[in-house]
């Protein structure tokens, strides 16, 4: 299976940014940078602000990702679907929202972040954002790779269930009651990946493919997880940008 | 069949704070010594299921897993980190059935288990693997039961689906476990199936984090899909098995949506979410199995709760087992986030 990367976002301890405008990338286990929505979007959204940590680091990945495939600006709705693997899921937005249940007997539930522990629901925000009506859910699996997603986005473009898709993970740094001897590193990164060629924006074309035992190539690389995919991936964009320039 | 209900007054925890009290309890799911209420849930749900080929893929859906493990840390009390953890449910749940493969859990909130079934079928349809088990299963608890409450979104007795006066949901806890098997390998192994999965469509509003898009359009393109893959048209259906909650917004998006779809053609419309309620990320897996069921037998049962009908719903929707006739069976389901999916059932084949 096979698709073209038309563009990354990434959140990590090393900043933000997305392909085409980005100081580096490192997913290490550093604080993630405090996100403003009228930093990510090309224009303000109020309602980002409102929004829970997990959702907000998961549609800022997105954001940057679209944004970077030049798809972020839209008028009729499009059918992209968002697949996103995550370790800890919005297991931070649970334990807040839990806490305000248990004083008083639930009289004082905050029904606002009810409605966000549901780890699909940045999808959700994503897809009200920017018109995306294919299909969107969450992975979690027992790998802490967090690759699943682009297995099953692949899977989704090759059996033409929509045109253009978004995969990626996210995962806040996990709570205190979650911590295991090896965390995940915290943070987001989303790929936008479809069938469609762009002959005027190479960078946008750079193949990605899944081999019969379900390991990621990013052009003839095999990556093993994201660290590895996003430095290839630049890489790969770098050289693009430095052939067309020579 | 007997239109009875499990819904009945909540005793699993305290609601006498809330304004609601109603919800449909597995009986008698009880701990011995601690742990999650899902231990025991998983044992009714998984005794007597299988062997499933060890060399099967699962995939597992469930939207909150061990919730209860959360709410006891929350108040204090000591559990491992991996207890609030996904990943060592799907691998309990893997080892439980004696398969290879460590699984995934597909999390899209009240289609949890409808996506799930989709994927299945979709990778034995694309020659990806010959048989699935797909594992889908949801608690109810005070977690959850709270945040309902809070959204003014549980109804105040026992839930009423498609009728006028409905006001809500109700929440209820289940599981179901199906193995998807090619034909192939049926063929091969001269065995018969419960039904088959023939088609199946996901697709988004875009319009709502909490209430589905009034004009129904996510859930007219997922069925719209789910129809394209099947390769039928409205014409084929038996019967509707709807989400059907029981919430204002939800009932009223389904009818308009079916109307969309089917025009003026009747096709009988159920749920039985006012028997068990809402079983949220199991509720797809459950109502496949009652679906593939009801096809086989030709009737459809009773919406339970429902007595006067909300406009669109008359004669479509009944409190009494309906006979269907036809070849096919359409079950859907929508959810926070704005996420719909669909599936087109068709009845066994006999090995």
């Amino acid at each position: 299976m096979k698709a073209l990367i038309h563009g990354i976002g990434w959140v990590a301890s090393s900043g933000f940014g997305r392909g085409g405008d980005h100081s580096g990338f490192s997913l290490g286990h550093g604080a993630l940078p405090r996100l403003r929505g009228r930093v990510i979007f090309a224009e303000p959204l109020k309602r980002f602000e409102r929004l829970d940590d997990f959702s907000r680091l998961g549609f800022s990945g997105i954001a940057l990702a679209l944004r970077d495939a030049g798809l972020d600006q839209w008028r009729a709705k499009r059918n992209i679907g968002t697949i996103a693997s995550t370790r800890y899921g919005c297991l931070t937005t649970d334990l807040a929202y839990f806490d305000t249940v248990i004083q008083d007997g639930g009289v004082f539930a905050r029904p606002n972040l009810f409605a966000y522990t549901l780890s699909s629901c940045f999808l959700g925000e994503a897809a009200i954002c920017f018109g995306l009506i294919g299909a969107s859910f969450v992975i979690n699996e027992y790998d802490s790779k967090r690759m699943g997603a682009i297995r099953y986005a692949l899977d989704s473009l090759d059996w033409e269930e929509c045109e253009t898709i978004i995969a990626g993970f996210c995962d806040l740094p996990a709570p205190e009651q979650a911590l295991e001897a090896e965390p995940v590193a915290p943070g987001t990164v989303f790929l936008v990946m479809g069938n469609g060629s762009d002959p005027s924006h190479p960078t946008r074309d750079i193949e990605v493919t899944m081999a019969a035992d379900g390991a990621i190539i990013i052009g003839t690389m095999p990556v093993a997880d994201w660290p590895e995919l996003v430095q290839v991936y630049l890489a790969m964009r770098d050289s693009i940008i430095s052939e067309n320039m020579s | 069949m007997a239109g009875d209900s499990a819904i009945r007054p909540v005793t699993r925890f305290a609601v006498s704070r809330l304004n609601r009290g109603m919800a449909a309890c597995m009986e008698g799911l009880e701990l011995e010594g601690g742990g999650s209420l899902l231990g025991p849930l998983l044992d009714r749900l998984l005794t007597g299921f299988g062997p499933a080929p060890a060399e099967s893929l699962l995939i597992m859906a469930t939207t909150k897993g061990a919730i209860d493990n959360l709410e006891r840390v929350t108040r204090g009390i000591s559990i491992g980190p991996k207890d609030l953890q996904f990943g060592e449910l799907i691998l309990g749940v893997a080892r439980r059935l004696g398969l290879a493969d460590g699984g995934i859990n597909i999390n899209a909130a009240c289609v949890s288990s409808t996506m799930a079934l989709a994927r299945g079928a979709a990778l034995i349809a694309h020659g990806r693997a010959e048989t699935v088990v797909v594992c889908c299963f949801d608690m109810m608890s005070e977690f959850v039961f709270s945040g309902f409450s809070a959204l003014q979104g549980i109804s105040r007795g026992a839930c009423r689906p498609f009728d006028r006066n409905r006001d809500g949901l109700t929440l209820g806890e289940g599981g179901a476990a199906l193995l998807l098997v090619s034909e192939g390998r049926l063929r091969r192994e001269g065995r018969s199936s419960l039904g088959t999965i023939l088609g199946w469509g996901a697709a988004n509003d875009a319009t709502h984090i909490t209430a589905p898009a009034r004009d129904g359009s996510g859930l007219v393109q997922a069925v719209k899909q789910a129809m394209k893959t099947a390769g039928v048209d409205g014409g084929a259906f038996a019967a509707i098995n709807a989400h059907g909650t029981g919430t204002v917004y939800n009932d009223l998006m389904e009818l308009t949506a079916f109307r969309t779809l089917f025009g003026d053609h009747s096709i009988p419309i159920h749920t039985v979410k006012g028997a068990i309620g809402h079983t949220l990320g199991a509720a797809g897996g459950i109502e496949t199995a009652v679906g593939l069921r009801s096809l086989a037998e030709g009737v459809i049962p009773p919406t339970v709760g429902f007595c006067n009908p909300e406009q669109g719903a008359e004669g479509l929707v009944s409190a009494t087992p309906t006979v269907i006739t036809g070849e096919a069976l359409l079950t859907t389901n929508s959810g926070f986030g704005g996420v719909n999916a669909a599936l087109v059932l068709g009845k066994g084949k006999t090995g």
